[in-house]
């Protein structure tokens, strides 16, 4: 040693004296991370960590990977389950036997005096893909409810009908290794390194192997706009108009790839016809990015050898989210960016099986992307379940947003609520409240009994999580991964796929239809449903029928389509529609012309502000998990909004600060975090926080997705004086239960 | 390795994965095998990627400089005696590392212009160190400048630089840390630390962390353990923004372009030359602020460095804030007034004597002298007593002294200690010369003390234990001074310090044996004009000196754009009524000591004077208490920037006044003390 005494101190690491590791995938994001779970000689879970021979991290993992391990044991978990007759009265701990048997009769009881529509199933994107599967069994099948949906509608919505409009078919086109080949990247309301950090780990990457321009629309600076080689700061809402005008500069250029567009889609006519009013001399004064910008953006994609766009929320939470989708494919479909290396229209997902809730559970229609309104569609999956095909809706029923409408008016008396928790995620908390409490009987599934909502449930059922179960997730590139079960199911609480199985067994067709109890002989199912062709006769995009649960961590996660004949390779197809065939009637992708129309709440005398929500790296989605991982959590343990210091100075708000923010729908207190990361006539705030920035959202309704616009809506802010500061820090404890 | 493996993978079939095979990294054959060739501290895993892996061969002399730009060698083994081979048993473990360049200086290498805040370096460093939510070894906070949409952020990630000059094992009392010649590496073991915090005060990088729970220091280690197999640190490994790196220091990594010492927020590298370099080539706006409370801003001087500038975040409006004086330094509050009172009490009767006046050789002489020593033992005793409750790990305070080498403090409580030894000594001697103890013993216990101490030199004896005294409270209030003259805290680092101790030493002295001595001469009916003279004089001269170097160091801090200034600034708003009302007392203490002097000089009767003095004396206690608990509560070091909630002092009082803190999720420690 240098200094210090001749005797060297001991050194002393923490050493977690790991005994075995055992492969499972992330639980957090749509990423898909593979990661590795770490058992002590007493088989107690000591560490987690990315493994490193899986494609998607390559043993990179974020903050909350990082600290995965924390979340089985931590506070405020379900144990046992939990029941009582009004919503205000105490909970009683009960057996499952009786608690399932409650609420079966109390299903049953709803549909007989209502009708069967009276009662309605909202899922989630966190379950696995074999319970998102037997979840829509049991509720197109058994229950034989059309109010059936996922929490998928708060996030994913848009893109899923923004691609069935372009494509004929849900499915994201492309995959992460599109970063090595791309020669242009336009992200549109995506911030990687906030919400997904590993796919930005493999961006960084590319980029710092091949330098490519990036381009990144966001009113916000965020990390990835500042990184950019050039910056879109745009006025919230109007992502069509600047489309529109870049094509408008592509098509009058004669800088589009025709050859593409003739032979593989239909409608390029009215684009063209449409974008002649979308000139970027007047459609500057709309989405506030100047006239040369403009030109300069559009010629710079138009003429890359491959270029790609990612968008998220950015997007899909706006009134224009499903026509955002769809015109971010026009861009790339009249570009010839489709299904090439390097070229896509990428969907970054936001729950980690978001995919696997819209590819598996029935929501939007049947198993496997098939359609109600398709009669082939509903025979094939009667006959497999061995059920009458009359027993299914015709048309899909209502979406996530809509099934709250309809409790609102009566016409849904009773609701099922599993792995979501509307009273922070859903906007306009305060109507969400009332709605709640409108129902004559609530049940709520979750791995959590302090989840916000269950404050109105009748029945709790306490679900076990993560890799206290077993099946799989679909990620962002269409990669079904494996979550393995490692750790015994935390006290009474039981498997979500063992909940949906003893469920069916109360209802009369769950008596005729096979409900496997074993994970994998659920994926057979899947397996043998995504063979063969759809009701155009082409082979169907979403095919696992090559996969096994063996193959799949063999290979640490495998993309579909991934077909039987495939079975010498471990690896699936990395894009779709190679060949320019879509998944339409004639083979050809939609290009649809996109008209802007203003309907979001705009900024205005009394309510001055855009407000903007978003997300942080450390919190996912309403914090049950990472609100209680003290490593992630205090990062950010309170609610906040970051706000211009220019603008605060003419109001008197001070940094750090407590402001009460109002808009039309209600109130709410933030601290105030003063940056120049945010425009002089806009604020953020985190969408994770309870009873913060959703009492404030007024989230109107994307005509075809029926996803809420979170992002646009107009607040005002108020000051608070020195005694006021003192009561809303008080309030900010009492709302923050984690 | 790695390229031999890569090598046996292209002559391999392998399954035809396009994008991205596992197997073109490391062939089937040899997973399972990442462990060949490297010794057991650490658990490759699976398939371990390039990214993770530090050089395994040894770095040839074309790879490596011979020395750091500071002059320093980077071969460390060429600086010790010690052989090659030696072993660092890690947890015990006697196994010899098996990477070839363990004898290296490393360090981390930081590319500000990639990271992205994500947080997975602080998460992977906590988790791998099993620390609690309100502890983290590796930090990120940011500066940002500029305004909406040209606005940048530059995050930060610092953990311990492992510095050529380890400040914090130089202050270590305990010896607790340790320069390794094995990476360099600075290690502590908070098995041997008692929690004093003072290696918190001088590292420049705040990277020793001070647990309130468990009441010591732990610190980066360099993941040593994984080094010792060849791979990176947990964070540089785990980070996705490509920004933190690690390797033999001035080594610039692949793809880097620049190697530099220092970026925006960074304190000055002179202090300790840490083991860090960084790229940072993006350009940044002139001036770039913290978003936590600190009233610090950087601005971008003529040569494009950024200095540190004063940040007028509260404002200027002047403020009590007095009830904030109260702090958790409270116990060195008193442990210094009460030393340096102490000091001053023994040594004014007492040199008095020396030089031979006559009212103080009577005194030493007299009854009284014994109280006075004991008096100034039991204020010692106090004063050390409070410093060891604010350790926080108290039972250990023995360790105190582990390393006068290096330490100041280690110094300061040695010197502190052998002058309560002197008291105790000098007062044990003056027993048999002492007619009420001589009596006192004769009549109750029986012993005959005169007797007892016959033929010893009592008066020389009494001389030299007392000279003693002198020399050990002499050399405790040098060192007590030299504890706060810290590069890394501006605010300190200055004469003002050494004054307020002196001062205070004697204005407070005077307090307390003034009353003694002229209490005793009083009774003993001998004249008290030419001691209370003495007395009056010192105890002005004890204002003045304090006061001369307080108006110096407003002079200097004024004009000073470093955290001192910053600090300076928050004294003259935040207490700047507190501020303003000790420089008033002090004021008024002066001109009405400087008065009654002149009184008694033109001779005013001095007994009549007394209780004046004493009431002068007594404000002056309450001035001197002020101004030391605005000494500890306005320090500003040169920590790193923090973030809006983490590293954040103001969210941290907040969390704490609320009450946000009582949830352990929040990351806030109650305080301890």
């Amino acid at each position: 040693m240098l200094f210090g005494r001749k005797n060297r101190k001991p050194i002393s690491i923490p050493n977690k004296k790991v005994k075995e590791w055992h492969y499972t995938t992330c639980n957090y994001c749509s990423t898909g991370c593979s990661i590795e779970i770490g058992l002590n000689e007493e088989k107690k879970i000591v560490t987690t960590r990315g493994h490193a021979g899986a494609d998607v991290n390559r043993g990179k993992l974020c903050i909350k990977g990082l600290l995965e391990h924390e979340l089985f044991d931590s506070v405020g978990r379900g144990t046992e389950p939990l029941m009582r007759d009004q919503h205000f009265e105490e909970f009683k701990e009960t057996s499952w036997q009786q608690a399932l048997d409650t609420s079966a009769e109390k299903i049953k009881a709803i549909q007989q005096q209502y009708g069967r529509d009276a009662f309605a199933i909202v899922s989630s994107g966190q379950l696995l893909t074999e319970e998102f599967y037997t979840l829509g069994k049991l509720a197109r099948g058994c229950i034989g409810t059309n109010q059936y949906d996922g929490n998928t509608t708060l996030c994913m919505a848009s893109a899923v009908s923004g691609y069935k409009r372009s494509f004929g078919s849900d499915g994201p086109p492309g995959c992460y290794d599109d970063f090595e080949h791309t020669h242009c990247l336009m992200a549109f309301g995506s911030n990687l390194p906030e919400q997904h950090p590993i796919i930005y780990w493999r961006l960084k990457e590319a980029l710092e192997k091949r330098k490519f321009p990036l381009i990144v629309v966001d009113p916000r600076v965020t990390m990835l706009a500042q990184f950019a080689d050039i910056h879109l700061p745009i006025t919230p809402g109007t992502d069509c108009v600047l489309i529109n005008s870049m094509m408008h500069v592509i098509i009058n250029e004669e800088l589009q790839d025709q050859a593409y567009i003739d032979a593989h889609t239909q409608g390029f006519d009215d684009i063209k016809a449409l974008v002649q009013e979308y000139n970027p001399k007047s459609a500057q004064h709309v989405c506030g990015i100047d006239e040369d910008t403009i030109r300069s953006v559009a010629r710079l994609y138009a003429k890359a050898p491959a270029a790609m766009s990612i968008w998220t929320m950015g997007i899909n939470q706006s009134t224009h989210g499903s026509d955002g989708v769809a015109n971010i494919n026009n861009l790339n479909l009249i570009t010839g960016n489709i299904g090439k290396k390097g070229g896509t229209s990428l969907s970054i997902t936001g729950q980690c099986n978001a995919m696997g809730t819209r590819e598996w559970s029935s929501c939007s229609g049947l198993p496997g992307y098939r359609y109600l309104e398709n009669p082939e569609d509903r025979q094939d999956i009667a006959d497999f379940w061995g059920i009458d095909a009359e027993f299914f809706p015709k048309k899909r029923g209502l979406q996530q947003t809509d099934i709250f409408s309809a409790i609102e008016t009566g016409e849904i008396k009773g609701m099922w609520l599993v792995a979501t928790n509307p009273m922070t995620s859903m906007p306009n908390t305060g109507r969400i409240r009332k709605i709640l409490e409108k129902l004559d009987f609530l049940i709520v599934q979750d791995v959590y009994s302090d989840v916000e909502t269950n404050q109105y449930s009748h029945v709790y059922f306490p679900a076990s999580v993560w890799s206290e179960k077993e099946g799989c997730h679909t990620n962002t590139e269409r990669r079904v991964n494996l979550i393995s079960k490692i750790m015994p199911c935390y006290a009474n609480s039981k498997p979500d796929l063992w909940i949906f199985n003893e469920m069916a067994k109360r209802f009369d067709n769950g008596r005729q239809i096979h409900f496997p109890e074993n994970a994998e002989d659920v994926f057979d199912e899947m397996k043998h449903l995504s063979r063969g062709k759809n009701a155009y006769g082409e082979k169907r995009t979403l095919d696992i029928s090559g996969m096994s649960y063996e193959k799949i961590v063999k290979a640490r996660g495998i993309q579909w389509p991934y077909s039987q004949e495939m079975d010498g390779s471990l690896q699936g197809e990395p894009r779709l529609y190679t060949d320019g065939k879509f998944q339409t009637a004639n083979g050809r992708a939609n290009l649809i012309p996109v008209n802007f129309y203003n309907n979001n709440e705009q900024p205005c005398q009394d309510y001055p502000f855009w407000l903007n929500s978003g997300r942080v790296v450390e919190h996912f989605h309403t914090r049950t998990r990472t609100g209680k991982i003290g490593n992630c959590n205090k990062f950010s343990p309170t609610p906040y909004m970051e706000m211009n210091p220019d603008a605060a100075k003419a109001l008197g708000v001070k940094h750090q600060s407590y402001v009460r923010l109002t808009s039309r729908r209600g109130d709410s207190v933030v601290m105030v975090q003063l940056t120049q990361r945010v425009p002089r006539n806009m604020v953020f705030v985190p969408f994770h926080y309870h009873d913060c920035v959703n009492r404030l959202t007024l989230g109107l309704l994307d005509p075809y997705s029926r996803q809420p616009a979170f992002k646009q809506c107009s607040v005002r802010i108020e000051v608070l004086d020195n005694a006021q500061q003192v009561e809303a820090a008080q309030l900010n404890v009492e709302r923050r239960e984690f | 390795m790695m390229n031999q493996i890569i090598k046996e993978s292209a002559t391999e079939e392998t399954l035809s994965v396009e994008i991205f095979n596992p197997k073109e990294i490391m062939s089937t054959a040899d997973e399972g095998k990442e462990q060949q060739g490297r010794s057991d501290h650490w658990q490759v895993r699976t398939q371990e990627q390039p990214y993770a892996f530090l050089p395994d061969h040894v770095l040839t002399p074309d790879e490596v400089a011979i020395e750091n730009r500071y002059g320093k060698r980077i071969d460390l083994v060429e600086l010790t005696d010690k052989p090659k081979n030696r072993s660092l048993f890690i947890n015990e473990n006697p196994e010899v590392g098996s990477n070839p360049n363990r004898n290296k200086q490393h360090g981390f290498f930081f590319t500000a212009d990639n990271c992205i805040g994500c947080h997975a370096c602080e998460s992977a460093c906590s988790e791998k160190n099993d620390n609690p939510a309100h502890l983290a070894f590796r930090s990120v906070g940011y500066v940002e400048g500029g305004s909406y949409p040209d606005y940048k952020r530059m995050n930060i990630s610092m953990a311990c630089n492992h510095c050529d000059d380890p400040v914090c094992l130089k202050g270590c009392p305990t010896r607790a840390y340790t320069k390794h010649a094995e990476y360099g590496a600075v290690l502590q073991d908070p098995e041997t630390c008692f929690g004093c915090g003072y290696c918190t005060w001088v590292c420049p990088y705040n990277a020793p962390q001070l647990d309130p729970v468990k009441g010591r220091v732990s610190k980066c280690n360099m993941c040593v353990d994984r080094l010792e197999v060849g791979l990176k640190p947990a964070c540089v490994s785990a980070c996705v923004g490509n920004a933190l790196d690690f390797g033999v220091i001035e080594n610039t990594p692949e793809n880097r372009q620049q190697c530099k010492t220092s970026i925006p927020g960074f304190p000055d590298p002179d202090i300790t030359h840490p083991n860090i370099r960084f790229q940072q080539v993006k350009d940044l706006p002139d001036e770039m602020t913290r978003t936590d409370g600190m009233p610090v801003k950087y601005h971008k001087d003529k040569q494009g460095n950024y200095k540190p500038v004063i940040d007028q975040k509260a404002g200027v409006r002047k403020s009590w804030n007095f009830a904030r004086l109260n702090s958790r330094e409270n116990p060195l509050v008193l442990f210094t007034l009460f030393a340096q009172a102490a000091l001053g009490s023994f040594a004014i009767p007492f040199i008095g004597a020396l030089f031979g006046m006559e009212a103080f050789t009577r005194f030493v002489d007299s009854a009284l002298f014994l109280p006075l020593t004991i008096i100034a033992l039991l204020m010692t005793s106090f004063a050390l007593l409070m410093s060891v409750t604010h350790l926080g790990k108290p039972m250990r305070f023995y360790r105190g002294f582990n390393n006068l080498r290096y330490s100041p403090m280690a110094r300061e409580g040695f010197g502190l200690a052998m002058f309560s030894a002197g008291c105790g000594l000098t007062a044990l001697f003056s027993l048999p010369s002492n007619a009420w103890v001589v009596d006192f013993a004769q009549h109750l216990l029986g012993l005959d003390l005169i007797y007892l101490s016959q033929g010893l030199p009592l008066k020389s004896i009494v001389t030299g234990t007392g000279l003693f005294t002198l020399i050990s409270g002499a050399a405790g209030l040098f060192y007590m001074n030299k504890c706060y003259q810290i590069k890394a805290r501006p605010f300190w680092n200055h004469i003002q310090t050494a004054t307020a101790f002196v001062g205070n030493s004697l204005s407070l002295g005077a307090l307390v044996s003034g009353v003694i001595v002229l209490g005793t001469l009083l009774a003993m009916d001998i004249a008290i004009e030419k001691a209370m003279l003495v007395f009056a004089s010192l105890f002005t001269l004890g204002l003045v000196i304090e006061a001369l170097g307080l108006i110096i160091h407003n002079h200097d801090l004024n004009r000073s754009d470093n955290e001192g200034g910053a600090a300076h600034y928050v004294q003259c708003t935040t207490f700047g009524k507190t501020y303003l009302l000790r420089n008033s007392l002090l004021t008024l203490n002066i001109i009405a000591a400087i008065t009654l002097l002149s009184l008694q000089l033109s001779g005013f009767n001095s007994t009549t004077l007394l209780l004046p003095w004493l009431a002068l004396a007594l404000l002056n206690c309450v001035t001197a208490l002020i101004g030391r608990a605005l000494f500890y509560i306005l320090v500003i070091p040169t920590t790193m920037p923090g973030a809006f909630f983490w590293k954040n002092k103001s969210f941290e009082e907040h969390a704490r006044d609320t009450g946000l803190a009582d949830n352990p999720a929040t990351g806030v420690a109650p305080l301890a003390h």
